[in-house]
């Protein structure tokens, strides 16, 4: 399968900042597929999208898009993406309607195309009753949706999603979710950078896991899973001591008592032991929160608060 | 992009801005004519009607000036506040497009503006020839686009809207409101009127001073014959100046 995009040795360092935002980045992503890029905020994910999506400059390595080189020809690049831009606004003076179809229109799209195309996204993300809404009168969450339908309206073959799903509600997600499938049904790429990390398991099928600049880990879901120490994870209660868990895994407190990484064997042990004490317990395959926490040493949403995501 | 969807593009970017908002708020077209009338009105009454004539040429001028600093103002807010700069310059739209369609969209919003100082220049003189609607058109233009270019320049370098709340007023200040924009150069002493031609709206205030058959400035040089030619040349060569300017110092892509 034909790259959508490669990056060799991509770095980044912003003007005026001592710290690289990206260091050293190879990444390959396959064309007609959902890639999945995770990190904390800060980690670098939105800027190796604005990097691939011709908005910023590398510091150094190279990236191509769709087999063009992004930096000496953007032009060829930008005819063929569409992107959510990170905290972006739609136009608060427009409805939904308009947003999309003059979105379409703005691209250079034919009027009876964009006409087809606007109504049938507004009918697929569930849209359709409030075309004639101002986007001034909606929900962040709404407001979110119609960005989403604006760029999945588009005929780019390449989408890039930077936290499409932030602020919306479990019915809402799951729409743009349905929308993201369809995008790949139909052969478009898709780069989603999310903090959802069951978003990213659902819908991906490859991903790249972003810590300070760096590429930690990258590959399919299971690949990644097969990674990691310790795949299953046991929470038990408080009144067991943490030297009697010591030697099933990996132990850390957690609110009300103990969750312990293990390997599958170590974990059935150690939940016949709760049973056994008539104790409350819980086994399951670990979750990409729990890889992500295995391997960087600290879950993905500290540091949230600080907002310390820089582009 | 063929030239085609070039066009299509501009116009939507001007239609979505200029045309759909005033649909739903006509009072927005208020806006950008009241400070070109009420420098109008004030110097008018003071001058008791001696310098009405100047003060609608400059009117005008300060009205195409105005596009120039709304542009900026919205490039800035669809840059920093909404993103959509963000979208735009990750899509097929190129920045000439964007910019023209957005220094269009403000045109649009001066059109009724444009019109009352017009109808103001119609009915307070002799009748304006043919030539003197072309020369009150190009200069219009012109300044039309200088604004443009100089808004989108600073509108680059601006990190949060409220710099152009600062910059915007400051422009207009040096632009228009200081130089013999709605008064004649001769009103300015001789040892001064150098600084005046600082501000290509001084050129512009000239020729349609002449256009109103106002009687206008001596040129800084050379015979009077030569001061119309001189103010297109200056005029045109900083228009020049400022788009090259644009285009080499504008930020589309970020460093």
């Amino acid at each position: 399968m034909a790259d959508a995009i490669r990056a060799e040795r991509l770095g980044k360092t912003y003007p005026h900042s001592k710290d690289a935002a990206l260091v050293g980045i190879d990444l390959r992503i396959p064309a007609g597929s959902v890639y999945g890029l995770i990190g904390r905020n800060g980690a670098g994910k939105t800027t190796f999208v604005r990097i691939a999506s011709t908005q910023l400059m590398p510091s150094e390595g190279e990236i191509w898009v769709l087999g063009h080189d992004a930096v000496a020809e953007p032009r060829s690049v930008r005819a063929r993406i569409a992107v959510i831009p990170q905290e972006s606004r739609p136009l608060y003076f427009l409805t939904i309607d308009e947003l999309v179809f003059h979105h379409l229109r703005m691209r250079g799209m034919e009027r009876a195309e964009a006409r087809r195309r606007t109504d049938q996204v507004l009918g697929q993300m569930g849209l359709a009753d409030r075309a004639d809404t101002l986007v001034s009168r909606l929900s962040g969450g709404l407001r979110r949706r119609a960005m989403v339908a604006m760029i999945f309206a588009s005929d780019a073959e390449l989408l890039f999603l930077d936290e499409p799903t932030t602020g919306l509600d479990p019915l809402a997600r799951r729409e743009v979710w349905a929308a993201i499938q369809r995008a790949r049904e139909g052969g478009r790429t898709v780069l989603l950078t999310t903090h959802y990390l069951d978003e990213a398991e659902a819908l991906s099928s490859r991903l790249a896991l972003i810590e300070r600049g760096r590429v930690i880990v990258e590959g399919t879901p299971a690949d990644i899973r097969g990674r990691v120490k310790y795949p299953f994870r046991v929470t038990l209660p408080a009144s067991l001591s943490q030297s009697e868990l010591t030697s099933y895994g990996e132990v850390s407190g957690v609110a009300g008592g103990w969750l312990v990484f293990a390997r599958e064997e170590a974990a059935r042990e150690l939940t016949r032991l709760a049973l056994g004490r008539n104790l409350a317990v819980a086994m399951a395959p670990i979750s990409l929160e729990d890889i992500f926490l295995q391997l960087v040493g600290r879950p993905l949403t500290e540091g949230e608060s600080a907002g310390e995501e820089v582009a | 992009m063929t030239d085609r969807r070039r066009l299509r593009s501009l116009w939507t970017i001007a239609f979505m801005n200029g045309v759909i908002p005033v649909r739903r708020q006509p009072l927005y077209l208020l806006n950008t004519i009241a400070s070109p009338l009420s420098f109008l009105f004030f110097i008018a009454l003071a001058s008791r009607g001696t310098l009405l004539r100047p003060a609608i040429a400059g009117g005008m001028v300060l009205t195409m000036i105005s596009i120039g600093t709304s542009l900026q103002a919205d490039l800035t807010h669809f840059k920093q506040d909404m993103k959509f700069q963000d979208l735009v310059v990750a899509s097929p739209v190129e920045a000439p497009i964007y910019v023209a369609g957005l220094a269009l969209s403000e045109f649009l919003y001066s059109i009724p503006g444009l019109s009352v100082f017009v109808a103001l220049w119609v009915a307070t003189g002799p009748p304006p020839g043919i030539l003197d609607a072309l020369t009150v058109g190009f200069t219009l233009l012109l300044v039309w686009a200088f604004s443009s270019a100089l808004g989108f320049t600073l509108a680059t370098y601006f990190e949060d809207i409220r710099e152009t709340f600062v910059f915007g007023p400051l422009v207009s200040l040096g632009l228009t409101v200081l130089p013999p924009v709605y008064y004649p150069a001769t009103f300015i002493p001789a040892a001064y009127r150098p600084l005046a031609f600082l501000s290509p709206a001084t050129y512009a205030a000239d020729l349609l001073h002449r256009a109103f058959r106002l009687g206008a400035s001596e040129p800084l040089f050379g015979p009077p014959l030569l001061a119309a030619p001189l103010d297109w040349l200056a005029l045109i060569g900083i228009t020049a100046g400022l788009f090259l300017l644009a285009a080499k110092k504008a930020r589309w892509r970020e460093p």
